[in-house]
């Protein structure tokens, strides 16, 4: 068995791997469930138009949870990915754990898989094989001729292979997911004034590495930089276009504080079983979870082996009900939807508005002053019961004037309820969709994207802190 | 790295290093994680339970691997693994990263002069949290679950969280360390909903308690009293009134005060952000190389320090991940910027840039959250100085109008850290010098440097706590960090509250 992640033969490896946990674990008389997750990552990082760090890893965790009655106990490791022994040793250290654990008030349901389900639909083996020489000839082509003495380059360009499996007692089933991905961050900022502009792709296939859409947004957001006027708008409500940065984060938070039955039942979510069935936003303001859309690196069965299916969040604007996991399911009685997946696979979708760039946005006559903000930086969640959420604008915000010009309006503040923004805010939405990467910045390799459309426009938001400068 | 008999002994860790010197690299070095355990367990509402994820309420995790890091060229090239197979191609590639690097490089890299050191630093403990049986801990989570279960407490939730790393480090320079660092960061969480409909939350995260910080630190009394007084706070704040919108005098206690000054002064001088090196995810800072020695930072009852060597905090680790022993350097002084959180590489740097030595060598804060990440200007304990304006009801007489905040429920900063945005658990108001009721949903937000500079009360020693940060985000690829902020009391006037 070659040792290369990138072997067509990795499955098998993973299966017979994961069976041997399996039958250990049957010998010992345990239930158990099994999770590998094998990543070959690397990033080139840049910082002051150099190489600030260039690196590569090769890691393998394994996630092993017992179950007994109405016990269970989880354990995790890095491991080698070739040292079974102490592979076993993980299951072991879980079923010696097992007794000390107490019971709990309810019954945990054991994942059965009844097929197995191999999916490699995002996985790419020209990104698989990209080497750093190529990831440096993709960003010295995406920035050419637009760093200065004072304009630097940073950024990050991140990719690597993902593999996943998970398995358990119940039966010898697998259910085994492997992609490829890769996330650009290219960032230009001036040292001098301290303003800052990007430009940003998610893709799992090398095809649609795109350097020239890049190029082209940075090179027209640096021409803007360098000949606009910065201003610091006064206090009070804005015509505002979203970028499709800004609009996944509102809502990845949408999804977070609505849709996700956890958060319900922990008393968090800015919507109740009171809310089903009602209009609670606009009805611009459709949200999907859909297991088709390939571009948020979707697993078609999830790990209960329930098939997924799309399923609308928000239909025109009307609640439909809460994700429900197994778990909460086991824990409050509620039916499980098929959602126990490690990302989820939302979409915010389009609307009719004929726009791809806010370059072409900004080319169109406009009838009243739009402030621009294409990312919100350091999101806060002040009222998660209200869904009242603040957040700064970053990279590269514009005032589109009415009159034609453009000013650089310094960072500003919005701190503002998700069923306003989704709701009496909304009013127009791009026609064209990007996703956008939301892949765990500080946990082990896991892609996922939010697919969203690149503009969306909302009437009469207030800014609440306008800074004074760059 | 689970198979011991392939690890490499010091000599075998330094040959490699010597192969990468004579492979033309300026300088190498490897940290060996041969332990790097976490350990959680979680009761909510009386179940070992996860209630963030509905997983199991046990969960330990352990990891092993080494990840190497050298100079070729004047550029970093970095590269890790958990596979004892292959430490050579590691080795190998961290090399062949640094060459590629080396393609682009603007500023060269130059490592400050350090004193070669060989070293071991040992977290106190008394009590090894991973020693304790597990039906010891669960007893005592249900112990304390019982006190926590009453009228108005609609969601419990006590979390033991526990790390144990043992580290081993050897760079081109001779330097040779070893680090064991035990955490331990236990808390609770009592929830409700409140007349208004909003979901209420009182929490209880430790200060330091002691001397030392294993399972010691779980007295049972203390522990039982605590969670009275937030089950009593917790009841108050569903029936309180919103917090105004009006601009006060805010007191923030040392348990919100930590996060003020991890967001606003620690973030802002770590001198990789200063210098550009965070721009693409975690943001840049305010703060200019010419602002050292010359900005006025807060007023002058501020006085702030990067200290490295307090006893008994996560901040404190004997040696940073470049080999530099603790260091305790002024941040500011009495109101003026003079120092940064700084290593080897970006003191050197930011001298070059700015033309005179601003910095004599490293600040020791250059740290990685794991073998398989690289060393980045991390917080060590940024500490506020305790001031002379007596203690707490000296602070509440001496205000006219304000409001006491108290425990962190959101944070939202600028990407430049020049302005943030706090929502906190709870306030009391204070009218004419008195403490008045509780308010709910309080929030404040402001301008950095306006901000620091109406710090108009600093609290004495007596109000100084030592809190902990387990959770400190950076980076990419990202990385968690623990840390610790020594704070009193403080007060600033004409603050902007309210949601």
């Amino acid at each position: 068995m070659t040792r290369n992640i990138r072997s067509k033969n990795s499955p098998v490896f993973v299966f017979d791997t994961l069976n041997q946990l399996r039958e250990h674990a049957l010998t010992r008389g345990v239930r158990a469930t099994f999770s590998w997750q094998r990543e070959d990552s690397r990033l080139v990082r840049y910082a002051n138009s150099a190489i600030s760090l260039n690196t590569t890893e090769d890691v393998t965790r394994l996630y092993v949870t017992a179950l007994e009655a109405r016990r269970s106990v989880s354990t995790s490791a890095v491991i080698d990915p070739y040292d079974v022994p102490a592979m076993l040793r993980i299951v072991d250290r879980a079923i010696e754990m097992l007794p000390h654990a107490s019971e709990i008030h309810y019954a945990r349901t054991m994942p059965c898989l009844s097929e197995d389900t191999y999916t490699e639909a995002n996985f790419d083996p020209e990104l698989a094989t990209i080497d750093g020489a190529e990831i440096t000839a993709f960003v010295e082509r995406a920035t050419r001729g637009l760093e200065t003495d004072d304009i630097m380059l940073s950024g990050n360009f991140s990719t690597g292979v993902c593999e996943r499996a998970e398995m358990s007692t119940a039966s010898p089933h697998i259910n085994y997911w492997r992609g490829t991905d890769a996330g650009i961050t290219l960032v230009l900022s001036s040292l001098k004034d301290k303003w800052e502009i990007n430009a940003e792709q998610f893709v799992w296939r090398r095809a649609d590495l795109d350097p020239e859409s890049i190029y082209e947004r940075l090179a027209w957001m640096r021409e803007q930089y360098l000949t606009r006027p910065g201003v610091r708008l006064p206090l009070g409500a804005y015509s505002i276009v979203l970028g499709n940065a800004a609009l996944s984060e509102y809502a990845f938070f949408l999804s977070y504080l609505s849709a996700s039955g956890r958060m319900e039942k922990l008393g968090y979510s800015m919507l109740s079983t009171d809310d089903v069935g009602k209009q609670v936003l606009s009805p611009l303001c459709t949200m999907v979870e859909d297991p088709a859309l390939l571009a948020t690196f979707p697993v078609p069965v999830d790990s209960y082996g329930r098939h997924r299916e799309r399923r609308a969040i928000f239909d025109r604007g009307v609640f439909t009900g809460f994700i429900r996991e197994q778990s909460e399911a086991d824990e409050y009685g509620e039916i499980p939807t098929g959602h126990d997946v490690t990302q989820l696979s939302l979409a915010l979708l389009p609307g009719d508005r004929d726009v791809r760039t806010i370059q072409e946005f900004a080319a169109l006559p406009r009838d009243r002053d739009i402030l621009y903000i294409p990312y919100l930086h350091y999101v806060g969640l002040v009222n998660p019961s209200a869904g009242l959420i603040t957040g700064t604008s970053r990279f590269g915000a514009l005032f589109l004037k009415q009159d034609g010009s453009i000013e650089l309006p310094y960072n500003v503040r919005l701190t503002l309820s998700l069923r306003d923004l989704f709701g009496k805010h909304l009013s127009w939405l791009s026609a064209y969709s990007e996703p956008y990467g939301s892949s765990s910045s500080y946990g082990a390799r896991n892609p996922g994207t939010v697919l969203v459309p690149v503009l969306g426009g909302f009437e009469d938001v207030e800014i609440e802190i306008s800074n004074e400068s760059f | 790295m689970s198979n011991t008999d392939r690890v490499p002994t010091p000599n075998q860790w330094k040959e490699h290093i010597k192969r990468l010197t004579a492979g033309g690299a300026s300088y190498a070095d490897v940290r060996y994680y041969s332990e790097d355990l976490s350990g959680n367990i979680s009761l909510h509402n009386g179940n070992l339970v996860n209630p963030y994820s509905g997983g199991s309420g046990i969960a330990q995790q352990s990891e092993s691997g080494y990840g190497v890091r050298c100079l070729y060229g004047g550029a970093w090239g970095f590269a890790a693994s958990s596979d004892p197979a292959q430490i050579t191609a590691t080795f190998d590639r961290a090399l062949d990263n640094a060459k590629t690097a080396a393609g682009r490089v603007s500023f060269p890299i130059r490592l400050a002069d350090k004193e070669v050191l060989s070293g071991e630093f040992v977290s106190p403990c008394a009590r090894d949290p991973f020693d304790v049986p597990i039906e010891e801990q669960i007893a005592f989570l249900n112990g304390l679950d019982a006190v926590l279960n009453q009228t108005g407490v609609a969601q419990r939730a006590i979390n033991l969280s526990a790390t144990r790393t043992k580290i081993e480090y050897y760079d081109s320079e001779g330097a040779e360390i070893r680090k064991q660092i035990i955490n331990f960061f236990p808390s609770m969480t009592v929830m409700g909903r409140g007349t208004s409909g909003d979901m209420q939350r009182r929490t209880y995260k430790p200060p330091r308690l002691g001397e030392s910080r294993g399972w010691e630190i779980m007295d049972p009394e203390h522990w039982h009293t605590e969670g009275e007084r937030l089950v009593r706070e917790l009841n108050e704040l569903l029936v309180a009134p919103a917090c105004p919108v009006d601009t006060r005098s805010v007191i923030i206690l040392p348990d919100m005060m930590f996060l003020q000054v991890h967001e606003t002064i620690g973030h802002a001088l770590e001198l990789d952000r200063i210098l550009g090196y965070e721009l693409s995810f975690a943001g840049g800072s305010f703060v200019r190389l010419e602002d050292f020695g010359n900005l006025q930072y807060g007023s002058t009852r501020l006085t702030a320090r990067a200290d490295a060597t307090v006893p008994n905090s996560p901040g404190s680790f004997g040696y940073d991940d470049d080999g530099v022993a603790a260091q305790n350097r002024l941040l500011i002084d009495r109101g003026t910027l003079v120092g940064a959180i700084s290593s080897r590489q970006t003191v050197t740097e930011a001298n070059a840039k700015a033309g005179r030595d601003i910095f004599a060598g490293s600040g020791g804060a250059n740290r990685a959250c794991a073998f398989n990440r690289t060393p980045i200007e991390r917080m060590t304990n940024i500490n506020i100085d305790p001031g002379n304006d007596g203690n707490l009801d000296d602070i509440i007489a001496d205000t006219e109008r304000g409001i006491i905040v108290s425990g962190d429920r959101s944070w939202s900063i600028g990407s430049n850290r020049e302005q943030f945005h706090f929502a906190t658990e709870i306030a009391w108001l204070v009218e004419d010098g008195k403490r008045c009721g509780v308010v709910r949903n309080p929030s404040y937000q402001g301008m950095t440097l306006d901000f620091y500079r109406s710090l108009t009360a600093v609290g004495d020693a007596s109000t100084w706590e030592v809190h902990y940060v387990p959770n400190c985000g950076k980076g990419a690829p990202g990385q968690i960090m623990q840390l610790g902020h020594g704070i009193p009391v403080c007060r600033f006037d004409n603050v902007k509250v309210g949601e």
